[in-house]
């Protein structure tokens, strides 16, 4: 009995690991997310010659810039608890209104593609409201919203997208500033500013702890309400401004322009160590991601694989991320680290 | 349940007594029945015709792939999970009976159990990944479904092929110029069901769906049973898309993909929880037919096929919400 120890001394053996715990699995994935890119790069001069100059590193970052902008909204999504299955179709939506609206008639209009962007937020909104007002469960309510967006273009278009890409948007997606590609740059500053929103702004607090229990955060005084209704709204206007940029990229929309868009995103987040059932994840990481998925498509576009082959290569790697990103292996590897 | 005092019971049970009409309207198969009735009415009004023997062969025709897909869905739905490899087993089946056509009715048979050999494999693959690696059910079957859809790409890398002439016959045929084979073949996947809900296997499905946990506690091997959820999901696919390539007779590398969506929105409409441990296959493989009836309805009220995604989105939504309302009006809540 003289053994027994006090709680205090309890206390200070043990330590408290609870931050750092969190810390080290976030860091552990960016980290090994960002090494696997470098490696890739690098390795990817032994492919072709071509690949991992200066020029294709800038190519595969502008190439980056739409997965990014769409799985910091999917991010936030998949970080309030929720999962968005509506992204293709807010990119449509965004993509068709630019040329249909702006682009043909007005295209020096820009002022006009902030108001697309609020349309596709509205479209978030409405799937919000049915996942937390009717409880409809986040999935089926983004795939509901997203048949609904998909088929009222149909009847719009009548089939057939017109028009051409806003300047606004040819001349963000193609000009050069400073030296380097525009998207780059606005690359870069949105990857700021959506880390500061996630990991440093009180609105991003409440997304972790609205994804990690919403009755406990209730209770907390977080605006629950609000938390979970935004990430959507955001999710759909990240989709509608891609949507934008990616008629400014190849000049034409589409009907079926983001239909391969969805996976990815998701794929982005979960290789970025953000857990999928919420509360988990760093914004840095997504964007880990987002580059690794990209440089990997660059390079197995190159080897001139067919497509079938192509996306085998993807969804194995999707599931490798995956398996090393279980629960189990990092504690493990917290343990050796300890 | 559990935490309600002993006072309590007796009143309680006289309520449940009171609450047994509604909740035998709100749970089973029996609502979403009324409202594919319903549905018929007004489909045969518009079009005399819809009762004549061939219409509905046809319309069961029609039907049956996306039934069989959301009836193995609700398997995994059941064990509170997703399954979206159901797409990519789908491809794989149709392109492998497109690509590699066997004749008469022996063919047919192989073909058969190729594609449950097939979905039998994904199924076990998404069952590992699931139960024994620990793997969020979305995100696994998410990959395989990616690496499924890929490898039928690479068996066919565009639409073509021709499925063996016997299978796209007689399948989609009459018996005795009444009885639809598609029908029997949905007769028999609820036969097969119908056994299963008497089997511990049924069962312990429930129990984890509905916790985990306690299931596991209760002595139920949950890893094993979701591993068979999986396998028997994923089999099941296989059998819809071998109706969906005698239905097509060709074959395309993306056919599985419509059915994805349209399958959870055949479980929701049936009432399945999609939190796992309520609902049951007959409702969702009602619900898949109500879908498809849907689409003619709305074709033969004259409304252009381009909004027909949009009613369904609509019927998605509502149909979870009702559902979700008649279930809390069932409980007594």
């Amino acid at each position: 009995m003289t053994q027994e120890q006090t709680p205090e001394t309890r206390f200070a053996q043990q330590g408290d690991s609870r931050g750092s715990a969190r810390v080290s699995r976030e860091t552990i994935s960016a980290i090994a997310v960002a090494i696997l890119c470098m490696i890739l790069l690098i390795s990817a001069r032994f492919v072709s010659a071509s690949l991992g100059s200066w020029a294709q590193v800038e190519t595969v970052l502008v190439l980056s810039s739409f997965l990014v902008v769409l799985s910091f909204g999917q991010g936030l999504v998949i970080l309030s608890g929720g999962l968005d299955l509506s992204l293709p179709a807010t990119i449509t939506l965004g993509g068709i209104l630019a040329t249909s609206i702006v682009g043909s008639g007005n295209p020096e209009a820009w002022w006009l593609l902030p108001a697309i962007l609020m349309v596709c937020a509205a479209t978030g909104i409405v799937s919000a409201v049915g996942i937390v007002w009717l409880n409809v469960p986040p999935f089926i309510m983004t795939m509901a919203m997203s048949i609904i967006i998909t088929s009222g273009l149909l009847g719009y278009t009548m089939g057939t997208p017109r028009g051409a890409a806003p300047e606004a948007a040819v001349a963000l997606m193609k000009e050069r500033l400073l030296g380097m590609p525009a998207p780059v740059i606005f690359l870069i500053v949105f990857v700021i500013l959506g880390w500061l929103f996630q990991s440093r702004s009180i609105f991003g607090r409440y997304l972790y702890a609205v994804g990690t229990n919403v009755e406990a955060s209730r209770i907390a005084g977080v605006p629950v309400n609000l938390a979970r209704i935004l990430p959507y709204a955001v999710s759909a206007a990240c989709g509608g401004f891609v949507g934008i940029m990616l008629v400014g990229y190849s000049n034409g929309a589409t009907l079926r322009m983001g239909d391969s868009y969805l996976l990815p995103s998701i794929a982005a987040v979960v290789i970025g160590g953000s857990s999928i059932l919420g509360g988990r994840g760093t914004f840095l990481g997504t964007v880990g991601g987002a580059i690794l998925l990209t440089t990997l498509g660059t390079i197995i576009s190159a080897l001139g694989l067919e497509f079938g082959l192509r996306t085998i290569i993807e969804g194995s790697i999707v599931l490798v991320a995956l398996l090393l990103l279980r629960e189990e292996l990092f504690q493990r590897l917290r343990s050796m680290l300890r | 349940m559990t935490t309600v005092p002993q006072t309590h019971a007796a009143p309680q049970r006289e309520r449940s007594q009171a609450m047994s009409m509604v909740e035998r309207l709100t749970r089973g198969p029996s609502l979403i029945i009324c409202i594919y009735l319903l549905l018929y009415g007004l489909y045969a009004l518009q079009q005399p015709k819809a009762l004549s023997a061939s219409a509905i062969a046809s319309l069961l025709n029609n039907s049956v792939p996306l039934a069989i897909a959301a009836a193995g869905q609700t398997l995994v739905v059941l064990s509170r999970g997703f399954d979206l490899s159901l797409a990519g087993v789908i491809s794989i089946c149709n392109v492998v009976l497109a690509v590699y056509p066997i004749e008469g009715p022996g063919g047919a048979l192989l073909s058969f159990l190729i594609c449950l050999a097939i979905g039998g494999l994904v199924g076990a693959v998404n069952g590992w990944l699931v139960a024994y690696l620990k793997l969020q059910s979305i995100a696994a079957t998410l990959a395989v479904m990616i690496i499924c859809q890929g490898i039928a790409l690479v068996i066919l890398d565009a639409p073509g092929g021709q499925v063996s002439e016997w299978i796209s016959y007689e399948m989609t045929d009459r018996l005795w110029h009444i009885i639809p084979v598609s029908g029997l073949v949905i007769a028999a996947l609820a036969v097969v069901w119908a056994i299963t809900l008497r089997t511990n296997f049924g069962a312990s499905l429930y129990a984890i769906g509905a916790d985990e946990h306690a299931a596991a506690l209760s002595g139920i091997n949950t890893r094993r049973v979701r591993l068979i959820t999986f396998v028997g999901a994923g089999m099941i696919y296989g059998v819809a898309g071998f109706m969906l390539s005698a239905q097509t007779a060709t074959g395309n590398p993306t056919a599985g993909t419509p059915l994805l969506l349209l399958s959870f929105a055949a479980v929701a409409l049936g009432g399945t929880s999609l939190s796992g441990g309520r609902g049951g296959v007959f409702a969702s493989i009602v619900g898949a037919a109500v879908l498809m009836l849907l689409q003619k309805v709305l074709f033969s009220s004259g409304v252009s096929s381009f909004y027909t995604g949009l009613f369904q989105g609509v019927i998605l939504i509502l149909a979870v919400v009702v559902s979700g309302l008649l279930t809390r009006i069932g409980e007594g809540k």
